[in-house]
């Protein structure tokens, strides 16, 4: 069975690893949290292996998300 | 660089029990669910307040619901209810009592009869027989009409209007058509014209599941029988019956036989479930000082017109207490009195799986005691919210985030901001300064100039120690933190020889006060001693003191701290809650980290009670108040004539800290200290400054990242052309997004963080 993901962002291309000179792809990842973990889908390097978590994505979501765990 | 241990998992299933007596003791000094003293000595339980409230609003037909809950008969009530409630009205301690009882007859008479569809209704299957006439049966008919039991009355009387006149001749006329009215409503079955023999009663009532009696026809019939009073019951005869003294009497009789009657047709115990019967005794507590209408509304007929019960009804204070929220803008904030509150956030440290809501709560007071002083029965909710928060800690429940800010601020000002000396040419002093790790932050030419002039005017030599007293780690309920800090002081103390703490800053004075055999002196009290150094001076406007909550119940230091001021020729407005009731500025207790909102809502609290600036005696009061555009200033800048200034952000809080260290250590003690040197140069614009203080990221965390960045490479470039780059400090992960300017420098845009960690996941 597919894992579900939580979230999703495709970069279509426009950002790029500097280090690796190569555009980030969308990538499996996962954020991790006080013994819980959320698969997810975020811009990676996909040689370096650098994962992407943008500003707005950090103070929304992963930010709820945070709240939320640290008051179980 | 310090860390701390972040709590490994929420699925931790254990909770330490927290003594239920304890608790229900705490929670019971709080007294603002008590009735009001009118309410409580009826032994009906009308809610009075509520009954005045609407009455007063005019809205006569809620007022009349609420009086029918406690009489069916309402004008009968009115007329003749002998009104204990009025006697135990506050008011008569300043004036006369609210008229409640003529309030509630011309709520009676011009109050809309409320339907509550007699026939229509589905009734119960057990059936009540009652016999006789007179106010007990009259109340008892309609209670158990009122229960939905079918009822038969068995009465002497020829006719409906008969029994309603039997023992109501205090009506009038426009009162008894009424009450007929109402009665010929209500769907009860009638055998007029009986003789009440011994013998009719006990054929009659065969056919009935419960049998129920007038006092009268109880004292005629059987003489010898005894009638239970609180249950209205007679055992061996198995029969309802009354007592009846009065129109109150009847009543409240008539109330406890319909509850027996209601137990025996379900086949109970009549002693079943029946609750606190009867008027009860209140401690409500009430602020009688705003009360102005003291002078009964006078009638110009022989009852209160609508217009004048309404205006008697407003006379009413509506007896609460909330002293505590008055004050206190947290419990304001949440809208709970203390009682309440407790009982919540207790109940939140014993859930062993799940949700913690009261988490944030619990961690937004700000410990300040002002609720214990001004609280009539001295309710602590500072030590139910740090017992709790302890409670939390000691299961691994408690997170860390809300606090983990401010624990490595402590970190920081014990470890690499952390000073400890004797005087130049002393191996052990008489003294040590301690300013206070929010003085060293926020104002460090204060903090430099007054150890200078204790050190020329003290003899015995004063060392200097500039940490933290651990109060921040005492509030985050980090008990075993708190320990290690405290012993840390000791042995920093005991290498100067264990002398004279000289604190410059209350909350510090009560941290240290802790501990064992410590010998501590506020600097305001050695100031006085000493004299008054030159160069200070005080405002050009009057101001208007600020009293610490570290102060609180400390009325020397109250005392001493406007001494000074006067003697720097300050002029001081008198503001509400000063003294032991002043308000917390909202620092206390790490209330602003982990909960912004009502911290600000406890600065503004501080701040309305004058327009005049604030002087303080806490740096971080100054602080706060400086950064809500007051004019404020601490009492030291004022002896010292020094001005701290604009309020520093974050970042610069540390840097004050480090570079007071530095310059100290270089200019008395000539120790060239270790200081570490950028060898690139960062700049920041002021956007991502001002996001940098609001979301706590420290420059040294954007240091930290840069440092990465340079080291390995690794860094992308976003949509808008700006370069990104992460990096893992202690428990989170920033994320600057930044620029390489033409010269070689660096200049940061945006910066984030967030606690989650991300790794690339296979497959
Ligand atoms: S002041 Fe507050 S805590 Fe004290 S009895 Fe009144 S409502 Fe309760
Ligand atoms: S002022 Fe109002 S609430 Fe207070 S005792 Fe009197 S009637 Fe009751
Ligand atoms: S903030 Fe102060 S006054 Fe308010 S509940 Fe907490 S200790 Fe009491
Ligand atoms: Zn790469």
């Amino acid at each position: 069975m597919a894992e579900k993901n939580y979230y999703t962002i495709d970069p279509q291309g426009k950002l790029q690893c500097m280090k690796c000179g190569v555009p980030l792809v969308k990538g499996k990842a996962k954020f991790m949290y006080l013994d819980n973990g959320f698969p997810v889908e975020l811009p990676v390097c996909p040689v370096c292996g650098f994962v992407y978590v943008p500003e707005a994505l950090a103070l929304g979501k992963v930010a709820s998300v945070e709240r939320a765990l640290e008051d179980k | 660089m310090a860390q701390i241990q972040e709590r490994g998992s929420t699925h931790v299933y254990k909770v330490r029990k927290i003594s239920k007596e304890e608790m229900e003791q705490m929670v019971a000094r709080c007294v603002y669910e008590h009735p009001p003293f009118c309410s409580a000595a009826c032994p009906l339980k009308l809610d009075v307040r509520a009954f005045l409230d609407a009455a007063a609003a005019g809205n006569f037909k809620k007022a009349l619901q609420l009086y029918e809950k406690i009489a069916p008969f309402p004008l009968v009530l009115a007329m003749g209810c002998e009104a204990p409630c009025e006697k135990a009205c506050r008011l008569n301690e300043l004036g006369d009592g609210v008229a409640i009882r003529a309030v509630e007859e011309a709520v009676s008479r011009f109050g809309q009869i409320s339907k509550l569809g007699g026939v229509f209704r589905t009734k119960k299957r057990k059936t009540v027989a009652l016999f006789g006439s007179g106010l007990f049966a009259l109340f008892l008919a309609g209670e158990i009409e009122k229960k939905a039991y079918p009822l038969t009355v068995f009465c002497a009387e020829p006719d409906l209007e008969s029994f309603l006149h039997s023992e109501t001749g205090f009506l009038d006329e426009a009162a008894f058509t009424a009450e007929l009215k109402r009665l010929k409503g209500k769907d009860i079955q009638f055998e007029f014209g009986c003789a009440l023999t011994k013998d009719f009663l006990e054929e009659k009532r065969a056919a009935f599941d419960v049998a129920c009696c007038s006092a009268e026809v109880f004292a005629r019939l059987y003489p010898e029988a005894v009638c239970d009073p609180a249950l209205m019951f007679c055992e061996s005869l198995k029969l309802v019956t009354g007592t009846s003294a009065g129109v109150l009497d009847a009543s409240f009789g008539a109330k406890k036989a319909a509850l027996t009657v209601d137990r025996l047709a379900q086949n109970l115990d009549p002693n079943n479930m029946r609750g606190n019967e009867g008027a009860v005794e209140s401690r409500l507590y009430t602020d009688l000082s705003e009360a102005t209408k003291l002078t009964r509304v006078p009638m110009e007929g022989a009852g209160y017109t609508e217009a004048e019960a309404a205006a008697e009804a407003g006379r009413c204070i509506r007896c609460h207490c909330e002293e505590c929220l008055k004050s206190c803008a947290y419990l304001k904030h949440y809208k709970k009195h203390p009682g309440l509150l407790s009982k919540e956030i207790y109940n939140n440290t014993q859930i062993i799986m799940g949700d913690h809501p009261l988490n944030k709560p619990m961690n937004s007071c700000s410990l300040c005691g002002q609720c214990t002083v001004v609280c009539p029965n001295g309710f602590d909710m500072a030590r139910v919210c740090h017992e709790a928060r302890q409670n939390m800690v000691s299961t691994d429940k408690m997170p860390l985030a809300p606090h983990e800010f401010a624990l490595l601020d402590m970190l920081f000002s014990n470890n690499e901001a952390f000073l400890s000396r004797p005087q130049p040419g002393f191996e052990t002093c008489k003294y040590v300064f301690f300013p206070g790790c929010q003085a060293t932050a926020i104002a460090p030419e204060t903090v430099k100039a007054a150890y200078l002039d204790l050190c020329t005017r003290l003899e015995g030599g004063v060392a200097l120690m500039l940490g933290c007293c651990g109060a921040i780690c005492d509030w985050a309920g980090r008990y075993e933190m708190q320990e290690q800090t405290n012993e840390f002081l000791d042995r920093e103390l005991a290498k100067l020889g264990d002398p004279i703490v000289i604190a410059g800053c209350p909350s510090c004075k009560k941290e240290l006060a802790g501990h064992e055999g410590l010998k501590l002196v506020g600097i305001w009290d050695l100031l006085l001693e000493l004299g008054l150094p030159e160069g200070g001076h005080g405002l050009e406007r009057p101001a208007a003191m600020h009293d610490s909550c570290g102060a609180r119940g400390d009325a020397e230091t109250q005392k001493a701290i406007r001494e000074i001021a006067k003697r720097l020729g300050c002029e001081l407005t008198d503001t509400p809650y000063s003294g032991d009731r002043s308000p917390c500025c909202g620092y206390g207790g790490l209330a602003a980290y982990a909960n912004r909102e009502v911290a600000a809502e406890m600065t503004e609290k501080c701040l309305e009670r004058s327009d005049a600036p604030y002087i303080s005696y806490c740096m971080a009061c100054r602080d706060r108040f400086a950064r809500q555009g007051r004019e404020s200033r601490h009492i030291l800048e004022l002896v010292y004539g020094t001005d701290a200034g604009d309020p520093p952000d974050i970042s610069e809080k540390r840097y004050n800290r480090l570079s007071l260290k530095n310059e100290l250590l270089r200019e008395l003690w000539l120790e060239e200290p270790r200081e570490m040197k950028l060898d690139y140069e960062l700049r920041y614009t002021d956007e991502a400054r001002r996001m940098m203080d609001e979301r706590m990221i420290l420059t040294d965390d954007v240091i930290a990242v840069l440092d990465g960045v340079r080291a390995d490479g690794e860094c992308i470039q976003d949509e808008d052309g700006l370069l990104v780059a992460r990096r893992r400090v202690g428990n989170a992960t920033f994320w600057v997004k930044f620029s390489r300017e033409g010269d070689g420098s660096y200049l940061v845009h945006r910066a984030w963080s967030h606690r989650m960690k991300v790794v690339k996941r296979e497959g």
